[in-house]
């Protein structure tokens, strides 16, 4: 794994997504990789970083069939498994220590993978199925390329790529923020989403509200929720749509998005390949002439004078340059659904409106759309002004003297001090709890391993370099981390605020006696 | 005479039986008076008496026997006769405590009988120019009586020592003609060349009002000709407790309304007319306009803005005679005078309503739902009908049920909704609502085609105020049977019209705290010698129910429970309408009964919309209770999350023994000892823990559990479980021993 990493100081970090099931035959191994990040590897270095991982993982099945090789700790570098589908494998290999930010959580890092695949599977259905429609493989790799460059792009700070660290140890990714709200507001929200979903008829939509980058609701499966979340606040959101176009400039430089739109088969790769990464022989480009969505390209958002969120990603209609409307799958349903976003000052409305209900295409959508806006613009003002008014702005969850991250398990929310405020923690704390957190993964894992169903409760609490506690609390499939840095004092101080706090703003969850 | 009005489908939806197309019924049989020799007809308003005149005595239907109940009608009122002195007889008006009579002789004297004492005095116009136009009786403080005369209005006091007229005030005008109804007490005077300059004057209780003087508009046929107002085209009506006065246009064919304030009177606007001869009554606070020559009626509710028309014109039926026409029924039983006394008989009806019965039939509902988005001004319109309280409320909770059965959009529903709540809540801030839960279980399906299902009207299945009770406290299962015998109990009605009668009362705690009389009536007969007993039923349940106004309980018993027993498929939208009537009751600060909660949890849960019903409860729509706690609990048998938040929900209730039994039921028993011990929880019988950790097959947890009573309770080791499990443990660790040697 040295080797592999070696030649790869350019970043520090690889990721590759490989399909077991192919390339078995001597001379035929480049058929195994499905994606490879940095794409200007030599193929002999891709090729050994994947050959490692199948070792392994190879290795490790004989023992635990069910959940393989997780992860490799080297001397300078961790190899984090994530087994999206099956025998369909992503594995990232990030540089330890080289710097003294590179320290990381591995579970946090295995979140990304999952939430990159599980985006690719909301847009295009799975890599199997993929796989299946065009056995070259060609269709596939076409998509990934695109897709993970540009989710990847949404993580640089300067020159690099900043994959959660130690630093993002009270945030929880794969997790929905919700906000809170009063009982009026909540009934005028439930009202408004009974107006939603019988949007078109008879058939049942979906919806999802937003306010900033909160969840009010949705009527999705879980799963899908989180999917269509962390869409919405990466691209949808208003704080998306107006900061778009800064954060990824680095990535972005040199390209102009007028590319995007004139549909030459060239386009699903792009400027950001072609600058950073140039395009590799195994995107096979030529292969596939109808263009790939780009679904999560940048900035390709904007607002239409009804209100509407529209993008050109999914192309034009030539006729009558209407955009063509997004369309996604839900994991639950395994349905299409047409994706309809509207926004309202800071209010995001997602109506997924499924494909097999609108027969004329366009048109069926528009009057969707148009129903939607008859039937729903009252109350639309009406949340939003409710929502406004409770809305306690940016630093709304801080509480004061405390930096905490709480995570609900079973409903897959969290909510944590806003970032500006974990900021202001010493290096020491965090990497505290970074360290504690890794140790509650592990035993959650094992907990989880040995035997399913039952919960298990725990609480650590230590006490770092610089005095600050970490703890951490789980129960009842809750968990609560946090730091203190003032309760300096003793153990049954910070036990005691940890109290407060449950009392207070967790309904007492964690006050265990 | 007693009138029923009542409103009924149209034609498109066939009024089921008796093909009678009418929204205005005149009660049938009509009362008959068969007085031999009979000279006049005469109707006095102040007391309600009518009075055909014989040669030689006065015949007097007494009109409140006849209870607005009492169906079907009987004919045969009693009748009290008194006799007086000879003499023609121009007018004849009963003093308002009836011991008195004036009977207006000629154009310049009227004489009083005194009844008890067959006494009589006369009074007369002082100067022969001086000619009577009419008189009343008053409940004025000033007053007792009071002479129209062309010259102004006279007022006197009764003294009934000297047996005399005291004038106390007299009023000089001139006068043409005038009007006066007892119950608006306004008496208006025409003056003028074309009699179209009106002063009025109104004897209340409170005292005399004068109102301003104003002119109606008359348009005028040709350019010279100036058109006479008539007595006959005035009206004063009462509506919502305004005072109107409706002046006809024969010219312009309009109906021109005025409305009388204090210090103004402003005039409303027109109404067309489409008949030379019209006819206005009131009944129930709706206008009915005969139109006499197209022999139908047009309804219309003042109270709204539009001037459009309730309904389609339909003719005037005598209920009984289904294809007979509105001049028979007008006839009948009146000899000579026919639309003289046809006004007469509205006329009874406009001011005493409660003769007429308001009967309106579901078939409305069937009219609306199939007819109109304009449900919410239906019930907008239903909820202000006083009369009759109870039927109103009922359509009103029929015509809620039928719009969600037939699955209306969800806006439209909403607004229903919205004009039910805001209506209880007004009549829970005037105090009209008396929280007496007297309702009619009507399974909305069946046709109130005749007389013989009005008189089962009022019964009501009681069933459910008990089973309210037993719900609060056996939770949630037991309300299928208390609504399937709702159910039964009004289909039963049908035939139950020969049942005996039966009143109970009880006191009801209800979930707001509120201790409710709940007036149990129980289906009765209505031969004519119950009709005493009638009396008595129709005045308590006008004490009772004097608004139609539908409490959130009633809206939970007879609309979404009732509802959701027929209701097929997706339960989504009746979610969605229990969540436009939380927001209804948010509004208006109303709380609801724990089992709307109940029933969205299952609802929802049915769909296995679990991750909704979890913001639901999370957000606190559906506010925290026991019931709904364990109704959680309950669907959590299928998602554990679910459970679990009904678990949390018991915990932050601090229903204690609750939650420490059901953590010890779901096998975490260390938990639930800690938090046994931290809210002293003693009420959970150790055996159950014991239990527990015995099952678990870890003596060390047995021995911690043990110990711990040990500890917590005194005397605990005297105790046979202590024994028991002292003996497991034991042999748990001489096993455990055993086998690790």
């Amino acid at each position: 794994m040295g080797l592999a990493s070696a030649s790869t100081a350019t970043d520090g970090m690889q990721l590759c997504i490989f399909d077991l099931r192919r390339g078995q035959n001597e001379g035929q191994e480049l058929d195994k990789i499905l994606f490879f990040f940095p794409a200007d590897l030599p193929f002999s270095t891709q090729l050994s970083v994947i050959g490692l991982s199948e070792g392994l993982i190879t290795f490790t099945r004989i023992f635990s069939p069910e959940a393989a090789c997780e992860i490799i700790e080297a001397e300078r570098h961790s190899h984090v498994f994530y087994e999206a589908e099956t025998d369909i494998w992503m594995v990232m290999v990030v540089e330890k220590g080289k710097d003294s930010d590179a320290i990381w959580r591995i579970d946090a890092l295995r979140k990304v993978l999952k939430e990159v695949h599980s985006l690719f599977v909301m847009f295009y259905g799975s890599i199997r199925a993929m796989l299946e429609k065009d056995p070259s493989g060609g269709l596939i790799r076409s998509h990934l390329y695109p897709f993970i460059m540009d989710y990847l792009s949404d993580f640089p700070v300067g020159k690099k790529l900043q994959l959660p660290s130690f630093r993002d140890c009270l945030k929880e990714r794969g997790t929905v923020q919700m906000l809170t709200m009063g009982r009026e507001a909540a009934i005028e929200v439930q009202s408004l989403v009974s107006v939603l979903d019988s949007c078109a008829g008879n058939s049942s939509c979906y919806s999802m509200i937003l306010f900033h980058d909160l969840l009010v609701s949705t009527t999705l499966s879980p799963d899908d929720t989180i999917n269509l979340f962390t869409y919405a606040v990466l691209r949808l959101s208003p704080n998306a749509l107006s900061s778009g176009v800064n954060s990824w400039s680095y990535i972005r430089r040199g390209s102009t998005s007028s590319h995007f739109v004139s549909g030459s088969a060239l386009t699903h790769s792009g400027p950001v390949s072609e600058q950073i990464y140039h395009s590799s022989d195994t995107s096979p480009v030529g292969n596939n002439i109808n263009r790939v969505t780009r679904a999560l390209q940048h900035g390709k958002w904007y607002k239409g004078k009804d209100g509407f969120l529209v993008t050109d990603i999914w192309g034009v209609d030539v006729g009558s340059l209407v955009c063509a409307t997004p369309t996604v799958w839900l994991q639950q349903t395994e349905e299409a659904m047409y994706l309809c976003p509207y926004q309202f000052k800071s209010l995001t409305l997602i109506l997924l409106i499924p494909v097999s209900s609108i027969l004329n295409g366009e048109q069926g959508v528009a009057l969707v759309k148009q129903q939607l806006l008859e039937n729903a613009s009252l109350k639309i003002l009406k949340v939003e002004e409710k929502l406004s008014k409770g809305w306690g702005g940016e630093n709304a969850y801080h509480v004061s003297g405390y930096r905490y991250l709480l995570v609900d398990g079973d409903r897959n929310i969290s909510r944590a001090s806003p970032p500006g405020k974990v900021t202001t923690l010493a290096k020491e704390s965090l990497l505290a709890l970074s360290k504690l957190r890794d140790e509650v993964d592990l035993e959650k894992s094992r907990a989880k391993r040995d035997n399913a169903g039952c919960e298990k409760d725990l609480e650590v609490s230590i006490r770092a370099k610089n005095n600050a506690w970490a703890i951490a609390r789980i129960t009842g499939g809750k968990e609560l981390y946090m730091v203190l840095e003032k309760a300096s004092e003793t153990l049954l101080y910070a036990s005691d605020a940890v109290e407060k706090f449950s009392n207070r703003y967790c309904n007492g969850a964690f006050s265990l006696d | 005479m007693s009138g029923k009005a009542s409103s009924s489908s149209q034609p498109s939806i066939g009024l089921s039986g008796s093909g009678a197309l009418s929204h205005i019924y005149i009660q049938y049989p009509p009362l008959r008076c068969s007085i031999p020799e009979s000279r006049g007809l005469h109707y006095d308003d102040g007391t309600k008496l009518l009075i055909p005149s014989t040669s030689n005595q006065f015949v007097l239907f007494t009109q409140q026997i006849f209870s607005w109940k009492t169906v079907p009608f009987n004919p045969l009122a009693t009748s009290t006769s008194d006799s007086i002195p000879e003499g023609p007889i121009l007018s004849i008006r009963f003093s308002l405590d009836t011991k008195l009579i004036a009977i207006q002789r000629s154009s310049s004297e009227i004489q009083f009988w005194i009844r008890e004492t067959s006494e009589a005095f006369s009074h007369r116009c002082r100067s022969d120019s001086e000619n009577i136009l009419g008189f009343f009786w008053t409940d004025c403080p000033l007053c007792d009586f009071v002479v129209v005369k062309n010259s102004g209005l006279d007022l006197f006091a009764y003294d009934s020592v000297a047996k005399s007229l005291d004038l106390v005030e007299m009023r000089k005008l001139n006068v043409c003609w005038y009007v006066y109804t007892h119950e608006s007490r306004l008496v208006l005077l025409a003056s003028g060349m074309q009699c179209r300059t009106f002063t009025g004057f109104q004897l209340s209780s409170a005292g005399i009002v004068r109102l301003p003087k104003f002119d109606m508009a008359m348009a005028k046929p040709e350019a010279n000709s100036k058109p006479v107002l008539a007595a006959e085209d005035v009206y004063i009506v009462t509506v919502y407790g305004r005072i109107y006065c409706l002046q006809v246009d024969r010219v312009a064919m309009l109906l021109h309304s005025y409305r009388f304030y204090r210090d103004a009177v402003v005039q409303q606007g027109s109404l067309p007319i489409y008949s030379r001869k019209i006819a206005v009554s009131v009944v129930d606070n709706v206008l009915l306009v005969h139109q006499i020559d197209a022999k139908v009626v047009i309804l219309y509710d003042i109270f709204a803005d539009s001037r459009a028309p309730i309904s389609a014109p339909l003719p005037l039926q005598s209920r009984g005679f289904p294809r007979s026409y509105s001049s028979s029924s007008r006839s009948s039983g009146k000899d000579g005078e026919c639309s003289e006394v046809n006004n007469k008989i509205d006329h009874e009806g406009i001011i005493y309503g409660d003769n007429w019965t308001f009967i309106v039939p579901d078939l409305i509902c069937d009219a609306i739902a199939a007819s109109s988005s304009e449900t919410p001004s239906v019930l907008e319109f239903l909820q202000r009908r006083k009369l009759e309280a109870i039927k109103a409320k009922q359509l009103c909770l029929g015509i809620a049920r039928t719009v969600i059965l037939e699955r209306r959009p969800v806006s439209m529903v909403s607004k229903a909704i919205d004009v039910l709540v805001s209506s209880y809540s007004l009549s829970l801030k005037t105090g009209s609502y008396f929280k007496g839960i007297k309702t009619e279980s009507t399974s909305s399906g069946v046709a109130k085609t005749s007389v013989a299902r009005s008189s089962t009207d009022v019964s009501t299945s009681r069933i459910d105020g008990t089973s309210i009770r037993h719900e609060s406290t056996a939770g949630v299962d037991s309300e299928y049977p208390s609504r399937a015998s709702t159910f039964s109990a009004s289909e039963s009605e049908e035939n139950a019209s020969s049942a005996p009668l039966r009143t109970d009362s009880r006191d009801l705690q209800l979930g707001g705290g509120k201790v409710d009389r709940v007036n149990l009536t129980g289906a009765h007969s209505s031969g004519p010698t119950d009709n005493p007993v009638f009396v008595n039923i129709s005045e308590q349940q006008d004490s009772e129910l004097t608004s139609p106004a539908i409490s959130p309980d009633e809206m939970y018993k007879f609309v979404f429970a009732a509802v959701e027993e027929e209701m097929v498929g997706d339960p989504s939208y009746l979610v969605s309408i229990i969540v436009e009537f939380l927001c209804s009751t948010n509004m208006e600060k109303i709380k609801v009964h724990p089992n709307l909660y109940v029933l969205a949890i299952q609802l929802l849960a049915r769909n296995e919309r679990y991750a909704e019903l979890e913001s639901f409860v999370t957000n606190k729509i559906l506010e925290p209770s026991k019931e709904v706690a364990l109704q959680l609990l309950e669907s959590g048998r299928q998602n554990i999350q679910t459970r679990k938040l009904g678990l949390e929900m018991l915990r932050q209730l601090s229903l204690h023994h609750d939650y420490v039994s059901l953590l010890v039921q779901d096998g975490r028993y260390n938990e639930a000892l800690r938090y046994a011990r931290k809210y002293q929880v003693t009420t959970v019988r150790p055996a159950l823990f014991l239990q527990a950790a015995c099952s678990s097959n870890n003596s060390q947890h047995l021995a911690a559990v043990l110990r711990f009573f040990s500890d917590f309770i005194p005397d605990f080791r005297t105790t046979s479980d202590f024994t028991t499990y002292y003996g497991i443990l034991n042999e748990m660790n001489t096993s455990v021993a055993a086998t690790s040697f």
